[in-house]
């Protein structure tokens, strides 16, 4: 290498000191603006579908019963709050048709626990895809979403399995197929939940333990094995409960599955808003951090 | 201290190729005072303030410890450039790659490029439960190809991986060395503009080590710039235009290949000699002699 010579310190010059035209480079792992990032999210649709399938195929080999448990968890925790608070506690008291009742309120319930609870991990659970790739994060905890929704399928049709075999039978009406804008509200719900908490548990580990207490808390608070109407007497409890978006979903399924009703508008309007919010608002705390996710805690 | 004349011809160092590069060409990838400081929680127990804090802070049993893991520097790479990175464990090589590639954003200064640059690790980046087909899939997919292009690609990848055959089994069924092999060959599906090569590829056994080689020399030939990490200062002085020296998240040299990995292997022996301040005094000597670059934006 012939370096020596007069031009030199010309060159020297010239590497010590570089002009750079701004618009010829981008800044690496830059976050795109906000609608640009929504295209791109669309482009990794693909991504999305296939890995949320590859995970659901995957998840349970490791239990010889393999995807049973998805339906025999939520039978199995159905009866033992069957036990506890429709025998015990005799909180299904004046409840029509308890068991189907209970039965909507678990396995409804179930679902929103694991897509939260899962979803709100898809950014620490994967930091080493991340790290390997650069893709449009919210693409994680979207897919974990879709797995959930998909692998929730057989549990769901357990539940109207259920309900139209243990006495006293329902019969199948066209107030039934509301259970899917239902599920809909639910899913958005969830995925706005996701997006949020993920960017909180990758910021603070710790954050999962509160999730944990307050999934739980929310299933206590949520009339699951209770009727709402126990307080009548204490508006504020009352008012309070048809803000809960999960009573809302417990609700409208109940009307909708049991008593040929199509749930009250009110409830409808609650829980639209709370899919909506969340979804906007999760959706943006988490592309604001979009550039520290692959960063070790 | 005596230091070979050989290596310290020059009074400051030179852009590699000298003049035969063209230095009016846009720059490929322009590092601009980046540097990165993090926090990291640590489990050793606080030894000062008084009793009631310690005690607070044992409950705790994690505190937060501040690590300079790269001193702000500032590097121009033109396109044709093959850039060896050199340096001893810890000394802030990988942050500086990940930050290349986007993953780690800078506490200060920024990292611009003209696409996203690639890099080639050996980090497991697969999902363990999955079929290997099914990851081959995933990771195309997370790289942006589209189903199709995915198909197209997919003999190709499966031939390099050297593992037809077994791909229907999980991930976890396979051995590290075999999971790496398939990250290889799925990471190398693409062909980068910007490509950076972790040193610790080269694992695996004889026949796929060929095999990587070959596949990493066909990529070094079409990417218009290449960032090559390790330890073998032969590999770094066939394949490199230019080497840059980092040492305890420091810019120490950057120039030449011969020069700097002589310079390298000076500093190292004294090192393994445990002339620990003599080495440090040879280090602050060559860093010394640097000209720093400045990236003017217009």
């Amino acid at each position: 290498m012939s370096v020596h010579g007069s031009t030199t310190d010309h060159v020297d010059a010239a590497r010590a000191d570089t002009v750079v035209d701004r618009s010829t480079v981008s800044r690496v792992g830059a976050r795109p603006h906000l609608f640009r990032y929504i295209g791109q999210l669309f482009t990794y649709r693909h991504f999305v579908l296939f890995d949320a399938r590859a995970r659901v195929a995957g998840s349970s080999t490791n239990d010889s019963l393999g995807r049973l448990w998805m339906v025999l968890n939520p039978i199995l925790n159905g009866a033992t709050y069957f036990l506890v608070f429709g025998i015990l506690l005799g909180t299904g008291r004046g409840i029509e048709n308890f068991i189907g009742y209970l039965i909507i309120g678990v396995f409804m319930f179930r679902y929103t626990t694991s897509a939260v609870t899962s979803g709100s991990k898809s950014i620490v659970g994967n930091r080493a895809v991340i790290r390997a790739f650069s893709f449009p994060r919210a693409t994680l905890p979207i897919a974990v979403n879709v797995r959930e929704l998909l692998s929730n399928v057989p549990t769901f049709v357990m539940m109207f399995i259920l309900i139209l075999m243990i006495p006293p039978a329902e019969d199948i009406s066209w107030t039934w197929l509301l259970f899917f804008p239902v599920l809909a509200l639910q899913f958005i719900m969830n995925l706005g939940l996701s997006l949020f908490l993920a960017r909180m548990v990758a910021r603070w580990n710790d954050v999962t333990h509160l999730i944990a207490f307050g999934t739980r808390a929310w299933l206590y608070i949520s009339a699951v094995f209770f009727s709402v109407e126990r307080f009548e007497d204490t508006p504020l409890l009352i008012g309070l409960m048809h803000a809960n978006p999960m009573f809302c979903v417990l609700d409208i399924t109940r009307d909708a599955l049991l008593y040929g009703g199509v749930g009250d508008p009110g409830r409808w309007l609650v829980l639209g808003g709370w899919a909506l919010g969340s979804l906007v608002i999760g959706g943006i705390v988490f592309w604001q951090a979009e550039e520290t996710y692959g960063r070790a805690q | 201290m005596t230091v070979p004349s050989d290596i310290t011809s020059t009074d400051h160092d030179l852009g590699p190729d000298g003049g035969s590069q063209d230095l009016s060409s846009a720059p490929t990838v322009v590092i601009d005072r980046a540097g990165l400081t993090y926090t990291v929680r640590t489990l050793t127990a606080p030894a000062s303030g008084s009793p009631k804090r310690r005690w607070l802070k044992g409950l705790r049993a994690s505190r937060m410890s501040r690590v300079e893991a790269l001193r702000p520097l500032s590097l121009v790479i033109h396109h044709g450039e093959s850039v060896g990175v050199i340096g001893t464990n810890g000394s802030g090589k990988s942050t500086l790659m990940n930050m290349i590639t986007g993953r780690l954003r800078p506490t200060t200064g920024t990292i611009h490029a003209t696409s996203t640059p690639i890099m080639l690790g050996v980090n497991a980046a697969l999902v363990r439960t999955a079929s290997g087909n099914d990851n081959i899939t995933l990771g195309c997919l997370a790289m942006g190809m589209t189903p199709a292009q995915v198909e197209a690609k997919r003999p190709s990848i499966v031939e390099l991986s050297g593992l037809a055959g077994k791909l229907h089994l999980p991930l976890r069924s396979y051995s590290s060395g075999m999971a790496s092999r398939l990250q290889f060959a799925i990471a190398t599906s693409v062909d980068p503009e910007i490509l950076i090569i972790d040193e610790a590829l080269n694992t695996g056994d004889a026949q796929f080590r060929d095999r990587t080689r070959a596949r990493i020399d066909e990529l070094r030939e079409q990417a218009g710039c290449v960032f090559l990490v390790s330890h073998s200062l032969n590999t770094i002085k066939t394949m490199c235009t230019r080497v840059v020296w980092i040492e305890q998240g420091e810019l120490i040299m950057d120039g030449p290949p011969a020069k700097v990995t002589a310079n390298y292997r000076k500093y190292t022996k004294l090192l393994s000699e445990g002339l620990k301040d003599e080495a440090a005094e040879f280090r602050a000597m060559r860093q010394k002699s640097l000209r720093l670059t400045t990236v003017t934006w217009t």
